[in-house]
């Protein structure tokens, strides 16, 4: 049997690299932090991979008025320590925070986060409370795809095999707070048990509530949106019991598997806990 | 594959397979301070410092180091006497085996902000000990800090 | 002493070399196929597609095995490779040499081996249970085995501490009495460094080793008797252990790479990813522990039972000592005074992993177990934790459980200390707080067999040449400050050198809290004889050979201060303050940090620590599910000397390296009870067991 060598390409323009990813089981590689790991245990033995490291075009990050634009090789760290950020998407910075560790954070991509689709990341429900849309090249030309449309199942996505991520947009909203709690009984390092991202945007007066995202992670097999709930908070205007209502009914969107981070009823539990500790911190 | 980059200042080429892991690279080339611990980037023992970050070695692909400033404990205890001696000083060890890492560790420090004990805590928490207890490991950084 | 220490410099700039930075001429690296099932018989074994790989020099199998096939440290059950029938996940069945460590592991994963399933034993009840699948037929055949047939199958070891029918009738008098189960799980040693070797056989006979052992003399033993080599012609090089706490005792692979150095004629490195060390190496024994206390009105205690059942796994052979026991276990009552107390040690075969020594063996489960039904039994009768452990410690000149006087007892001191510091943590907002306190207790250990040689070379430098593999407690510094002290000699004018087992006849090996203790005896001996050397001479060399002051020990005290939130059942361990009882310390930093280390691992084994074995499986596959402390996660550490006690040799020392890791699992759970009525008897706490247990008003 001969040994398979794996082929590594580092393209310097989109182009090149998805003229790179046609071809038999190539792969692209950001970070690597679970790609390379899947690689060193021979889960994977791809042909060719295809690092995104050297294009320069997806490592900005860009805020105008209305939007905030993060090529998809920005990592974590970046994300997580940006003022402009945490002014305008604290969910956003704090889940990119406290993810894994500094090395992770350094290494790891939002693009790599967003296509490995690990319902216990921390990443995707922040974006989704912020409405984040990701936008995607292939040969096929480009699309954008609202974040909260991405998730398939455990593991899958949207994207087609040699599509690429190349930038997260979230709309910048006036008068939107938002928060990500995660909660990790064991370990400061572990996968949260839950973790709730909330979003609440009033009106210009800033008195009404005219839009509320709750998403919550590791509880089910993709982040979850907890649409009703939300519907709850708007409908009571955040007053208490509305908060209190909304953060009964996640228990019934949420679909938790027993693991060593608590049992399903367990996880539904806190599930409800915790929407409610991360809408009372949006609406501090 | 030809690779490029600069190594503890110097500037190196290899000529390496692109997927071997970063770790046993570096390694082969007789800088054996760099360790290999859990081998699944949660323990720290194989940090390494890339363009100023923190950075596992054992899941980093050679290949991506190509025209990045790489350094390693080696490097950086002629780059870094201070933190060097903060950790002798301190006796920011026991059996040695995660040192580098750590050392390492607090050498990319500056790529965050740390403004508390907590911000330091949080940060060295990547890179795990099973001897100290972690107490002089912290000394040993909060007074490299202190210095500079 | 406050010189830095020995290894610090080589340590902190990368440049001191363990076994996976040793590389020799012509090496070759080797990977193991293991075992597909936990139980299993073999039925053809097919190697053609590994050898076929590029890069590999030969696929190996039981048939091919040079010497013996079986090893161990002390029961010698455990197969080099299996030829027949595995009976865990962490069986070798075959071995590939090849040219990089990549294609061995490759190669590793196309052995095709065809198995005929059986029935496996995944935990310790069903070992013993009526009619249990029998994991060994004939276990007291082993050589060093004490299992016998009258004990019935599967058991490893069954070590009885007095009568149960006498502890039974004092208990039926008690005036209050608690009876309950704890139960703690499989742990790992969590060292940093996966084990790893290098072998070299040499076509005249002769055979270097270096490896993460920390006891090269009765690695060079155990190696001569598999193999029927001289332990003479065998070599166990100097190496920096990368941590051990027990787990770097058992030869690992080096029995493997003996016979496939032998086999390909060329020097062997095996290193463990730590993934494979996570299943395949021996870590703490998983426990069931029943335990029945009993007081009269006063107090006293009149008596108790502590039934143990401990998991050993597939194999007896990673256990050392002579009982093939936990002497931690049979010790559980040493800090008190007990007039009929009954333990039963009963080790037993499973289809698990087989479990060995972890810091303190037996200590940390029967401390939980003990230390938790004493609090329980403390509430039930009234007396509350304090009192009731002060009216049982023992005071000087009493005789302990197991019919030893000490030279000092000072339990009721240390309690003292731990219970009487200022609480300054702070409790979050709205979370319930409580305290908890466990007693520890460890007798010293017996005067350890090492041997040193001192010698002055011309320029005047001291070169002390010892045994003993660093791992990290700092025996090596111990050496030197002694030196520095004893022979008023300049710490630049000391060397010391760790050399290998052919150059010194002796060392009993790293651990159970020896090392001090040794090296103190065996320096002093050194100084003496070199300040008694005839003229002329400019060497000693010097083996200890004394009996130990005593019988004596060491008490710790611990109190936890922790936080529960009452709405998730989190847990927030906020301080943990270890009182401990020391006489001199020869290394302070070194001595503190071995009561840091311990405290921390006591933690961990309390909140965290679990290899979630379940269904014959380590289900912690790596260190992302394999939790050991980080330093966010650690609650703030108050360490409070009771100094001036009567130690043991020429040093006045007691030992301190298995104290601080042993009490802090019942002292958090005792602390988590106070907080919020509900009694934890399972390890590690978990959140959610304390939420349903608010929620059911479990107390």
């Amino acid at each position: 049997m001969p040994s398979t060598k794996t082929e590594f390409l580092a393209p310097t323009s989109i182009d090149e690299a998805l003229q790179a990813i046609s071809y038999e089981d190539a792969i692209f590689l950001g970070g690597g932090t679970s790609t390379a790991l899947l690689y060193k245990t021979r889960l994977i033995e791809p042909s060719r991979v295809v690092w995104l490291g050297a294009l320069r075009d997806l490592s900005g990050i860009s805020i105008s008025k209305n939007e905030i634009r993060i090529g998809s090789m920005v990592s974590m760290s970046k994300i997580s320590q940006s003022n402009e950020l945490s002014q305008l998407v604290p969910a956003l910075t704090t889940a990119a925070g406290v993810i894994g560790n500094a090395r992770v954070r350094a290494m790891a991509t939002i693009g790599g986060a967003l296509a490995h689709a690990d319902p216990r990341q921390d990443v995707p429900p922040a974006l989704i409370a912020l409405d984040a849309v990701v936008a995607t090249k292939s040969s096929g030309g480009s699309r954008e795809v609202p974040l909260a449309e991405f998730y398939e199942g455990f593991l899958e996505t949207v994207l087609a095999e040699s599509e690429l991520i190349t930038e997260v947009k979230i709309p910048v909203v006036a008068n939107r707070r938002s928060a990500y709690l995660r909660y990790t009984p064991t370990s400061e390092g572990d996968y949260p048990t839950v973790g709730v991202a909330a979003s609440v945007t009033y009106d210009s007066n800033n008195k009404a509530i005219k839009d509320v995202r709750i998403v919550l992670c590791g509880v089910g097999q993709t982040p979850i949106l907890a649409t009703d709930s939300a519907q709850k908070v708007i409908e009571g205007n955040a007053n208490p019991e509305s908060l209190r209502e909304a953060a009964n009914l996640v228990k019934q969107a949420v679909d938790p598997h027993d693991d060593e981070r608590g049992s399903a009823d367990y996880k539904r539990e806190m599930s409800e806990v915790f929407t409610l500790r991360a809408l009372r911190e949006c609406l501090a | 594959m030809k690779i490029n980059f600069t190594l503890n200042g110097k500037s190196a080429e290899i000529d390496a397979d692109p997927m071997a892991m970063a770790l046993d690279v570096i390694r082969d080339l007789d800088l054996t301070g760099t360790k290999e611990g859990c081998g699944v980037g949660v323990c720290g023992a194989c940090t390494i410092m890339v363009d100023g970050e923190p950075v596992s070695s054992c899941i980093c692909v050679v290949g991506t180091l190509q025209d990045r400033e790489v350094w390693t404990v080696e490097g950086i205890s002629e780059k870094m006497p201070d933190l060097i001696e903060k950790f002798i000083d301190n006796e920011g060890m026991q059996c040695g085996i995660c040192t580098p890492g750590q050392i390492m560790a607090a050498a990319a420090i500056s790529s965050v902000d740390i403004t508390s004990e907590e911000d330091i805590k949080k940060y060295m928490a990547g890179n795990l000990c099973r001897c100290t207890g972690y107490q002089t490991i912290l000394n040993a950084v909060e007074d490299y800090l202190a210095i500079n | 002493m406050s010189e830095r220490r020995i290894d610090a410099v080589a340590k902190a700039t990368g440049i001191a070399k363990y076994s996976a930075d040793i590389v020799l001429e012509g090496m070759a690296y080797a990977a193991a196929t293991r075992s597909a099932y936990p139980s299993a018989v073999i039925e053809s074994i097919d190697t053609s597609e590994a050898e076929k790989l590029e890069g590999v020099i030969g696929v190996f199998t039981a048939k091919d095995l040079p010497g013996g096939n079986l090893y161990g440290r002390r029961v010698m059950d455990v197969p080099i490779l299996v030829a027949d029938r595995v009976r865990w996940l962490g069986d070798r069945v075959a071995a590939v040499v090849a040219t990089t460590r990549e294609i061995a592991e490759k190669a590793a994963e196309l052995v095709q081996v065809t198995y005929k399933e059986l029935p496996a034993v995944t935990n310790a009840d069903d070992a013993i249970a009526p009619n249990p699948v029998v994991i060994h037929e004939a276990p007291w055949d082993y050589k060093g085995a004490v299992a016998k047939p009258e004990m019935g199958p599967n058991i490893q070891a069954l070590e009885i501490h007095g009568s149960k029918e006498k502890a039974e009738q004092a208990l039926s008098k008690a005036a209050h009495t608690i009876e309950a189960t704890y139960y703690t799980p499989g742990d790992h040693q969590g060292y940093i460094e996966p084990q790893a070797c290098v072998v070299d056989y040499k076509q005249d006979g002769s055979l270097r080793i270096w490896a993460t052992n920390k006891s090269p003399y009765r690695l060079r033993e155990q190696i001569g008797l598999v193999f029927g080599l001289d332990p003479k012609r065998i070599e166990i090089m100097p190496v920096v252990l990368g941590g051990d706490f027990g787990g770097k005792g058992a030869p690992g692979e080096v029995p493997l790479c003996t016979a496939l150095s032998i086999l390909t004629k060329r020097p062997i490195k095996m290193a463990l990813r730590y993934n494979e060390d996570l299943l395949a190496t021996d870590g703490r024994h998983a426990s069931k522990i029943k335990v029945k206390l009993g007081i009269d009105k006063e107090g006293h205690f009149v008596g108790g039972t502590f039934e143990a059942l401990l998991d050993g796994g597939a194999y007896a052979g990673f256990k050392p000592v002579p009982t093939v026991n936990l002497h931690g276990i049979v010790d559980a009552a040493i800090a008190y005074r007990m007039p009929e107390f009954y333990v039963e040690s009963k080790i037993v075969y499973t289809n698990n992993q087989p479990k060995g020594h972890m810091r303190a063996p037996g200590s940390p489960q029967a401390a939980f177990a003990f230390e938790s039904a004493l609090d329980e039994l403390g509430k039930k009768s009234g007396l509350g934790p304090i009192k009731i452990r002060e009216m049982n410690l023992l005071d000087d000149g009493e005789v302990n459980a197991y019919g030893d006087k000490w030279l000092e007892y000072r339990g009721k001191q240390v309690l003292a200390l731990a219970t009487n510091q200022p609480k300054e943590v702070e409790v979050p907002k709205g979370w319930l707080y409580g305290e908890g306190i466990a007693i520890y207790a460890r007798s010293m250990p017996a005067v350890p067999k090492t041997s040193l040689r001192l010698t002055m070379q011309e320029d005047g430098k001291v070169v002390v040449e010892v045994p003993i593999p660093e791992n990290g407690a700092g025996g090596q510094t111990v050496v030197r400050e002694m030196i520095r002290t004893g022979l008023g000699i300049e710490s630049d004018k000391i060397e010391v050198r760790q050399v290998s087992t052919s150059s010194l006849p002796t060392d009993a090996g790293v651990g159970g809290s020896r090392v001090s203790l040794g090296v103190t005896v065996a320096v002093a001996n050194a100084i003496k004889a070199w300040k008694e050397r005839p003229a002329g001479t400019n060497s000693v060399e010097v083996t200890t050979n004394e009996e130990s002051d005593g019988p004596s020990g060491a008490y710790c005290a611990q109190l936890a201060r922790v936080a529960v939130d009452p709405e998730t059942g989190q847990l927030k361990v906020l301080e943990i303050i270890s009182a401990v009882d020391v006489a001199e310390i020869v290394n302070e930093k070194a001595h503190q940090m071995q009561i840091d280390g311990g405290a921390v691992m006591g933690f961990g084994f309390a909140v965290m620590e679990d290899l979630l074995e379940d269904d014959a499986r380590v289900w912690a596959q790596s260190m992302g599910e394999f939790k050991l402390p980080n330093m966010a996660d650690l609650p703030k550490l108050t360490t409070v000397l009771l100094r001036g006690g009567k130690g043991v040799g020429p040093n006045n020392i007691k030992s301190v390296g298995e104290l601080a890791n042993c009490g802090t699992g019942a002292a958090i759970a005792n602390a988590v009870t106070d907080a919020t009525g509900v009694r934890i008897r399972r390890l590690p706490i978990k959140a959610e067991a304390i939420y349903s247990g608010m929620r059911e008003g479990n107390n």
